[in-house]
């Protein structure tokens, strides 16, 4: 089944339906944790740390770490579900293995995931742009194209948080996944501090993870200030998804039918 | 579709790496009867259901079920089966009446029709009361109860169902069998694994002796102890089996010793107790009993069948 045209198979969509329904019943745990612990964060560091430093003619810390933190919100809203809930649903919990005891096939099962995780991160996106232009730190209703580049980011962590989550043999090696390599790209990713200071190599690992287009395309969208290079933010995460969304589909296959 | 198979297959094997799960087994499964796999742990029951009800493919041989090639016709096969595995069958995350309603969705049932449904496989299972409950807070018996109605929410042509009753108490047991027979009764065709011989006795017109990845008989209980087992077993312990051997004489048709007890077939218990008698042997632990499947199982494999 081609991975892509597996988005528009109907079980992808019932797949979402039951992701849905299990997350209704903690939706307000969900939700208040992923949004109060970036904000503490935000509010931390921006009120904190911007007493001390000021940005040559950009504005207050807080205005810069705005964009970033709702980006780095939508990220992990997406990336800790794919991780933790995928591999739960492909072993203890055997939500899969019921799955495909019903006519649905592995890569359809992705898709729903793909889905889902693309909510979940389009979702609490759109919490935290709620409060932060609450407190006055937007100026354009252009803000709201954020959402779809949110969906795309959170698409775009899900497929490697859940390829993890389908290949690990203990939950433990997901810890790993984390510390090593989603937490480092993180951090050179502009959320925290523009690059611009630092040495070039930083540069050209900033472009190379997905956090850093999708910062950059929320902090023009936030300015009310897009240009030709947003676009291209938002094509590097398209080009992304499409060249490493088979990659959870293979695995999932291989699990589930040998 | 071919008539009356319902289940056909020819010399199915399957290999995982150097393991031979499944050796090449034959069998036919008609429609509206109740088939059993009957087998010790290991035996490859789970591996044959498995590729029965498209899970993994085989190694080689034909599979066909309900008519269509299991390596070519996955998702039609699987969308008229029903399907109780071992394990891990139900959504903890879901409500009991969530659970019912996703699965069917999958069917392309519509939301309209499948609540009916999901009513009448609950009110079947005896659990009405529970659609709201989440599956954690239900019983073992409970559970198993709920995986079998969510078998039966698509209304399956055939009902797979993986050791049904293993782990479950006496009285959950009865409960699930009394659901089976009743379904069997409806006219619904049932494929079911088990290492319990009362349940294989009690459940199934036909049953297949499994071992080691092969299937060692295949008939009716009342067939099978007809040509494995003579009518009648003395069970004796802490005697001299080559002494009671030779005590028998030509009564005795078969002999098989599991520790310290001595299985002596016979076609009549009366007659042979009667010769060791006459022969001087004194009886201290015994039991006389006609033979059962169990004694079938033993003699077939040379293992007992208990846990
Ligand atoms: N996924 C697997 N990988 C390797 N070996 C397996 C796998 N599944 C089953 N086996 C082996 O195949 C044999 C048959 O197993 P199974 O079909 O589960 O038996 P049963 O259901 O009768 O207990 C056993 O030796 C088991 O260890
Ligand atoms: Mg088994």
């Amino acid at each position: 089944m081609n991975p892509l045209l597996a988005f528009l198979r109907p079980n992808a969509w019932r797949v979402f339906h039951r992701n849905l329904l299990a997350w209704k019943t903690f939706a307000w745990s969900s939700i208040t944790i992923n949004i109060i612990e970036p904000l503490v964060y935000f509010v931390a560091f921006g009120y904190g740390f911007g007493a001390y430093f000021s940005f040559g003619g950009q504005g207050s810390l807080l205005q810069y770490l705005g964009p970033g933190m709702l980006a780095l919100t939508a990220v992990n809203a997406a990336t800790f579900d794919a991780a933790w809930g995928g591999y739960e649903r492909l072993t203890t919990n055997g939500v899969y293995e019921s799955m495909v005891t019903a006519p649905v096939e592995p890569e359809e099962i992705a898709a729903g995931e793909y889905l889902w995780q693309a909510f979940r991160a389009t979702l609490y996106g759109a919490i935290f742009l709620v409060v932060i232009a609450a407190l006055g730190l937007v100026h354009s209703w252009l803000a709201l194209l954020c959402l779809p580049v949110l969906a795309l980011t959170g698409l775009l962590f899900a497929i490697p948080a859940l390829y993890v989550a389908f290949i690990v043999k203990t939950p433990e090696h997901l810890f790993y996944y984390f510390a090593l390599l989603v937490t480092p790209l993180v951090m050179f990713a502009g959320v925290f501090f523009p690059l611009d200071r630092l040495p070039r190599w930083t540069q050209y690992v900033a472009w190379a993870t997905p956090l850093y287009h999708a910062v950059s395309a929320c902090r023009a969208l936030i300015a009310g200030t897009p240009s030709l290079s947003t676009l291209r933010e938002v094509g590097w995460l398209a080009l992304a998804i499409v060249l490493v969304v088979w990659l959870p589909q293979r695995v999932l296959r291989r699990r589930l039918s040998g | 579709m071919s008539g009356e198979e319902i289940v056909e297959a020819t010399e199915l094997k399957k290999d995982y790496g150097t393991v031979h799960a499944v050796r090449g087994i034959n069998f036919h499964i008609r429609r509206q009867e109740c088939f059993g796999f009957l087998g010790v742990n290991g035996a490859g029951k789970t591996t044959t259901m498995k590729m029965v009800y498209c899970r993994i493919g085989a190694t080689s041989g034909k599979l066909r079920v309900v008519g269509l090639d299991a390596a070519s016709h996955s998702a039609e096969i699987r969308r008229r089966l029903g399907v109780v595995t071992q394990a891990n069958a139900l959504d903890p995350e879901l409500s009991v009446l969530e659970n019912l309603l996703t699965y069917a969705s999958f069917f392309d049932i519509p939301a309209s029709r499948s609540r009916a449904k999901a009513d009448g496989a609950l009110a079947l299972l005896n659990l009405s009361g529970r659609t709201g409950d989440r599956v954690r807070e239900l019983s073992g018996g409970m559970q198993r109860r709920l995986v079998i109605a969510k078998a039966l929410v698509t209304d399956p042509e055939l009902l797979i169902l993986d050791e049904p009753t293993t782990g479950l108490d006496p009285q959950a047991r009865l409960l699930v069998w009394e659901t089976l027979a009743a379904l069997k009764r409806s006219g619904l065709t049932i494929v079911l694994t088990t290492h319990y011989m009362d349940e294989a006795a009690r459940l199934c017109d036909r049953i297949a002796i499994m071992d080691e990845g092969r299937i060692f008989a295949l008939g009716t209980p009342a067939e099978l102890i007809a040509a494995y087992a003579a009518p009648d077993v003395l069970e004796v312990s802490g005697a001299d089996g080559e002494a009671l051997a030779a005590a028998a004489g030509s009564l005795l048709v078969r002999r098989e010793r599991l520790g310290e007890t001595d299985y002596l077939y016979t076609r009549d218990n009366g007659a042979l107790l009667h010769a060791l008698a006459v022969h001087g042997i004194e009886l201290q632990r015994h039991v006389a009993r006609p033979a059962t499947l169990e004694d079938v199982f033993l003699n077939i494999t040379g293992r007992e069948l208990r846990d």
